[in-house]
């Protein structure tokens, strides 16, 4: 039979599995991060160690399993520590702060290292908007409206990063106290919740399997429509819609992880995330913005409509009440309001 | 060769054996005959190893064996439903116990086919078992059985699940098989006819005690009490004794007594006659029956007595 | 004497102890590997947030909503899962057609999908671009067909093996006794087929109420079960001590129904014959409109996802094929090959050993069903504090597969053991077989049908791993499913047509897989053969 004879064959095979240790550096990030093999492979050639990458959920999640493992680090440094949670990081103490020279577009406090940036915002479905003949929104104001009745999908704060990077952008614009009765109107006028940004996206938005034409979703998403459609388009089928209070502008960086071990390697691997070939790559395999000023700027990303001045996120407002406003939205939104 | 000793077992309230001694010689065969119920089968199981006793011991060959594993004690154990593998076709049957004691392949191709022509089966080791009739698969198991050369074969109610005709053929192959291995059984039936068949002693099991054990015609000639003497099959059972058959007399000397039920079988005439003690049963042949007339019928009167020489009294 | 007054659960028991002080190691192994992978996390992460625990979460007016949803809606599933599962198992088991065997590989596949995926498919037909007429998203009835999809296929298939399993001598004694054909179902069948049935409803409502259900994609966060909140509370607000305290809480549902799971399972639990009956061809026109109403019921509710799904990727066209030569696709299916190969060896000895000691108790018999009772992300995140040099290894991520794989091997060795007849071990024990052969040698071909029909789902739920993100994981682990919430999680045509084109290739290495798993052996094609002939010869009216 099959499994009879392959499986004690499968079982050697486990135990002879790779557990071979040159120099190794452990490189925790989140699910999102990619590069390609080529550069990973020349960092390894350049700097002699191995890269150990290790995925550890979301970003939310990551930063929980590094806090959670603090007296006996699971990596030596980190990537895609952002701006939402540098202040819960820092406070649990494990980041070893580190701060390579050079000029950037945008830097994180607390001894975290930007490597790049981006924009949570709203996207919309160009031709659902097109075929019914609406207006865009104005404001998210507008929203509550009868007119943008059940058009909205958002993703759920509680489970999502795009979803607290939302809330958070609406808490900062808006003030607590009127954000939340924003929220409560919008749950009247029938926006959806989803799990996370792939459920939004891909099973609520009315570009994909949906009926929802607005979905928070990130600032170069239709760039990447482009990118990755079937047929080369020449235009985006999705827009941002930049609101006041509505655009979340988050920086994501690195770190040295407090108890990790290889700290010249570790550095060496921070400065390369900053060096002009990886924050080239990044812009389409992580569709962020390059905090590098020279590296040049990816020529489909003219389809993403670039927020203008957007207030710079308050970190630290977001690490010590961030989980409170979680639980208010869940009281106002899931709970059906108190 | 097989001695049980102060075997003991319960289940829960239900005592299968009570301080029980048994003991079975080289060749012989021993029917251990019962009602349903009483605890044969556990017994079989206990000897096989299967089960292990509350207290007593068992020993076979003058060797102690009641801590030895059921695979160490090379007993043959048939069951009732034959437990024939499903997975294994006929040969595989056979052969399963020789692959067990490491027996060369084409050996164990040789004995199994010997095996199989000498219980009537030869060319059938292909076959699935459960293509087999009841009969065919009674005589897999025999085979299977056999063809280990078990130093005892244990047999659990071996011919029940068979029909009369089938039963009879097959117990004759039995004996002349185990007669010609010379190898010691123990059969355990609640069929009375079987175990006179089979056996050549007999011990009579109720309640976990043996209540009798002799040779079938020692057995007929005094069963130890009323309950041994109606299970072996005597219906005129009295107080302190019972009437068999011979105790019956016929003759113009004897009184009438009335018939109360009369029916007819192919040997002669089964009556229930009145008697001062109660109705009693006896089997006429048809001469006997030509004999007495017309008034054998239901309600009619026949002249018959007692014999009271003939009768076998009952140990009180 | 007999099976008639002995208790057979004393004759079993005596030969099931007798193999145990040679086996006393191998038996621990389960109890071990529970309480390294399970119970020692899950301590740690309570004893991590002790000093919050309390039960002041559950009081929470929301929260308590949120059980009660949990529970009524797993509870409806399962008595929806049983009234149309059953009749559709009986045409299955009865009723022979074209491809039969073919249908009862392909219905596991459900159980393959990601989530994600399969709510497009059932977008694909009854969304708001679906090619039905009518939108379903956001109403209740989307949310019951969700339900289906995924727990529907798995009451079926341990109806039709239940049902097939009931000896034709029992069924000719009934019906010669008077029993209508009904009678015959009501009086024989289903008393046979319940402790299948329990433990597929146990998984079911284990499913639902932990609910990483399709349902809750498609009706959006306000269906949301306990787990999310659990979820939540871990991995993204680090509250310990309410995490805890609810799943606990969980715990006691999930543990009483597992323990309930047992309890039947074992009360009902019987000696069985192997004297199966081979389906036959429908005879009259009811018997052939049922089973073309069973297999309408089941493409509808299990297969159409499936087909749209597949459908999705053949429209994409040949640009989005391509997928399938990249290095990462290939990558990713070697691994998905190696990582289930690996887990199922893993789960089978799991598996084997802890359906050997089920029997022993009612609660090792529950404990069968502890992955699924116990809160995946306080598991992961337990595993995390315990064992943190660990974690990032890939024998833990393969423990983790196989420990929410092989309770299906386990649960169906387990009750495949209840029916095994004592006299079968005790046979080959008197013919001289030691345990362990006796064991090897009969035992284990008579179990060896469960043994691979639990290994087809704990494949399943290899190739699914629906926990899997929960755990560390590194970019060369990629696998199938993974590749495809990769993809899923950017934007774009071209990466939605390569999550179609993937999740096609994850139901075809699926089936491949099933299909291997349960190859009929010779002993069960001569056996098919046979108990065709034979019903053929002697047929029942069935009117």
């Amino acid at each position: 039979m099959f499994t009879k004879r392959l499986l004690p064959l499968a079982l050697v095979a486990a135990g002879l599995a790779p557990f071979a240790h040159a120099a190794e550096l452990r490189v925790l990030t989140h699910d999102s991060f990619e590069l390609p093999k080529p550069l990973i492979a020349q960092f390894e050639k350049q700097s002699g160690v191995k890269l150990s990458i290790i995925k550890a959920g979301d970003a939310g999640a990551m930063v929980n399993k590094l806090i959670l493992t603090k007296a006996n680090p699971i990596a030596d440094v980190a990537f895609g520590i952002d701006n939402s949670l540098v202040g819960k990081a820092a406070a649990a103490g494990v980041i070893e702060p580190y701060a390579p020279a050079g000029k950037v577009l945008q830097s994180l406090p607390d001894g975290v290292v930007s490597v790049d940036y981006g924009y949570v915002t709203l996207n919309i479905d160009k031709a659902w908007f097109a075929k019914n003949g609406k207006p865009l929104p104005t404001s998210l104001d507008a929203l509550t409206t009868p007119a943008y009745k059940d058009l909205l999908v958002v993703p759920n704060p509680a489970t999502s990063s795009p979803g607290l990077a939302f809330l958070s952008a609406n808490v900062q614009g808006m003030g607590e106290d009127k954000a939340f009765a924003f929220w409560g109107k919008l749950r009247d006028n029938g926006v959806k919740v989803a799990k996370g940004w792939s459920e939004a996206y891909y099973t609520d938005f009315s570009r994909n399997g949906g009926s929802r034409p607005i979905v928070v979703s990130y600032a170069t998403s239709p760039a990447a429509e482009v990118f990755y459609s079937k047929t080369k388009l020449t235009e985006s089928p999705t827009a941002n819609l930049n609101l006041p209070g509505g655009v979340f502008q988050q920086v994501e960086g690195a770190a040295l992880i407090k108890g990790g071990g290889e700290r010249a390697a570790a550095k060496q691997f921070i400065d390369y995330l900053r060096s002009s070939p990886v924050q080239q790559a990044l812009q389409t395999t992580m569709w962020m913005y390059p905090v590098n000023p020279a590296a040049a700027i990816d020529p489909v990303f003219k389809h993403a409509d670039k927020p203008g001045a957007v207030p710079a996120a308050d970190s630290k407002a977001i690490a010590s009440r961030g989980q409170q406003w979680v639980a208010r939205w869940t009281r106002v939104v899931l709970k059906g309001g108190q | 060769m097989l001695e049980l000793i102060d075997i003991t077992k319960r289940f829960g309230q239900r005592c299968v054996a009570e301080r029980l001694s048994l003991s079975v010689g080289a060749g012989e065969t021993l029917a251990l005959l019962g009602p349903s119920g009483g605890g044969k089968s556990t017994l079989l199981k206990i000897i096989a190893g299967l089960e292990k006793p509350d207290a007593g011991s068992v020993h076979f060959a003058g060797a102690d064996i009641t801590a030895a594993a059921p695979e160490a004690r090379e007993f043959a154990l048939m069951f009732q439903d034959f437990a024939l593998f499903p997975h294994l076709d006929v040969s595989g049957n056979v052969g399963f116990g020789l692959v067990e004691r490491r027996v060369a392949r084409a050996e164990i191709r040789e004995r199994v086919e010997a095996a199989l022509a000498q219980v009537g089966l030869a060319g059938y080791g292909a076959r699935r078992v459960f293509t087999l009739s009841g009969g065919e698969q009674q005589r897999v198991a025999l085979a299977r059985a056999l063809v280990t050369r078990p130093r005892l074969m244990l047999l659990d109610e071996p011919f029940s699940s068979l029909d009369a005709n089938l039963r009879q053929s097959l117990q004759q192959v039995f004996r002349r098989l185990l007669a010609d291995a010379g190898i010691p059984a123990i059969l355990v039936t609640h069929d009375r006819a079987e175990a006179f068949a089979l056996a050549d002693r007999v011990a009579l099991l109720r309640n976990g005690h043996i209540v009798q054990q002799a040779a079938p015609t020692e057995l007929l000639a005094s069963p130890a009490d009323a309950w041994v003497a109606r299970f072996v099959g005597f219906d005129n059972v009295l107080g302190s004794a019972l009437v068999p058959e011979q105790a019956f007399c016929f003759g113009d000397a004897q009184p009438l007594r009335r018939v109360e039920a009369l029916e007819a079988l192919a040997e002669g005439v089964r009556l229930t006659v009145a008697f001062e003690q109660g109705p009693l049963r006896l089997t006429l042949s048809p001469r006997e029956a030509a004999g007495l007339g017309d008034g054998l019928r239901v309600g009619g009167a026949v002249r018959v007595g007692i014999d009271p020489a003939r009768m076998i009294p009952l140990p009180a | 004497m007999g099976g008639a007054l002995d208790p057979r659960g004393a004759q079993g028991r005596a030969v099931i102890e007798r193999f145990d002080p040679k086996r006393t190691a191998l038996t621990l192994l389960p109890l071990l590997f529970l309480a390294v992978v399970v119970v020692a996390p899950l301590a740690r992460l309570l004893a991590e947030g002790w000093d919050h625990l309390s039960a002041n979460i559950l009081t929470d007016a929301y929260l308590r909503w949120r059980i009660v949803w949990s529970l009524i809606q797993a509870a409806v599933t399962c008595v929806l899962t049983l009234l149309l599962g059953v009749p559709l198992a009986w045409a299955l088991a009865r009723f022979d057609f074209a491809g039969r065997t073919l249908v009862l590989r392909l219905l596991m596949l459900p159980f393959v999908m990601p989530t994600l995926v399969a709510g497009l498919g059932v977008l694909a037909l009854a969304g708001p671009h679906g090619v039905l007429p009518f939108n379903g998203q956001d109403t209740p009835w989307l949310l019951l067909y969700g339900n289906l999809f995924y727990n529907l296929p798995l009451v079926l298939r341990a109806g039709v093996d239940g049902i097939a399993a009931v000896p034709a001598s029992r069924l000719a004694a009934a019906r010669s006794l008077g029993a209508t054909p009904w009678r015959t179902f009501w009086r024989v069948e289903w008393p046979a087929v319940r402790p299948w049935l329990a433990s597929a409803l146990c998984l079911v409502f284990l499913y639902c109420f932990s609910g990483f259900g399709l349902a809750l994609l498609l009706g959006g966060q306000r269906y949301a079960t306990v787990d999310v909140e659990i979820y939540s509370l871990v991995a993204y607000e680090l509250n310990l001590g309410d995490a805890g305290a609810l799943a606990l809480a969980m715990m006691a549902i999930t543990g009483a129904a597992a323990l309930g799971y047992a309890w039947v399972e074992k009360r009902l639990a019987a000696p069985g014959k192997l004297e199966p009956i081979a389906p036959r061809k429908p005879a009259t026109l009811a018997e052939r409109a049922w089973l073309a109403v069973a297999l309408l019921t089941l493409l509808t509710f299990s297969g159409a996802p499936l087909i749209a799904v597949l459908g999705r990727a053949l429209m994409a066209g040949p640009d989005a094929w391509a997928v399938l030569a990249e290095p990462d696709t290939l990558a990713a299916l070697a691994n998905s090959g190696r990582f289930s190969l690996i887990a199922l060896g893993l789960a089978s000895v799991l598996g084997v050993t802890h359906a050997l000691i089920a029997r022993r108790s009612l609660w090792l018999r529950g404990a069968v069903f502890l992955p699924f009772i116990v809160s995946p992300v306080c598991v992961a995140f337990g595993l995390l504090l315990l064992y943190p040099t660990w974690t990032a290894s890939l024998a833990l991520l393969l423990s983790a597969y196989a420990l929410f794989a092989y309770p299906f091997i386990a649960k169906a060795l387990a009750a495949a053991l209840d029916a095994l007849p004592a006299s079968q071990p005790q046979a080959a024990q008197s013919l001289g077989a030691t345990p362990w052969r006796a064991f090897w040698r009969v035992s284990w071909p008579w179990l060896l049908p469960a043994f691979r029909r639990g290994l087809a789902f704990a494949a399943a739920t290899t190739v699914g791993e629906f926990a899997v993100t929960l755990f560390l994981s590194r970019p060369e682990w990629m696998t199938l499913t993974t590749l495809i919430y990769q993809r899923l999680g950017r934007p774009g045509s071209a990466n939605l047509d390569a999550a179609l084109v993937l999740s096609a290739l994850l139901m075809l290495f699926a089936l491949l897989a099933f299909v291997l798993i349960e190859w009929p052996s010779p002993l069960e094609r001569a056996r098919r053969a046979l108990a065709g002939r034979a019903v053929a010869a002697t047929e029942l009216p069935h009117a």
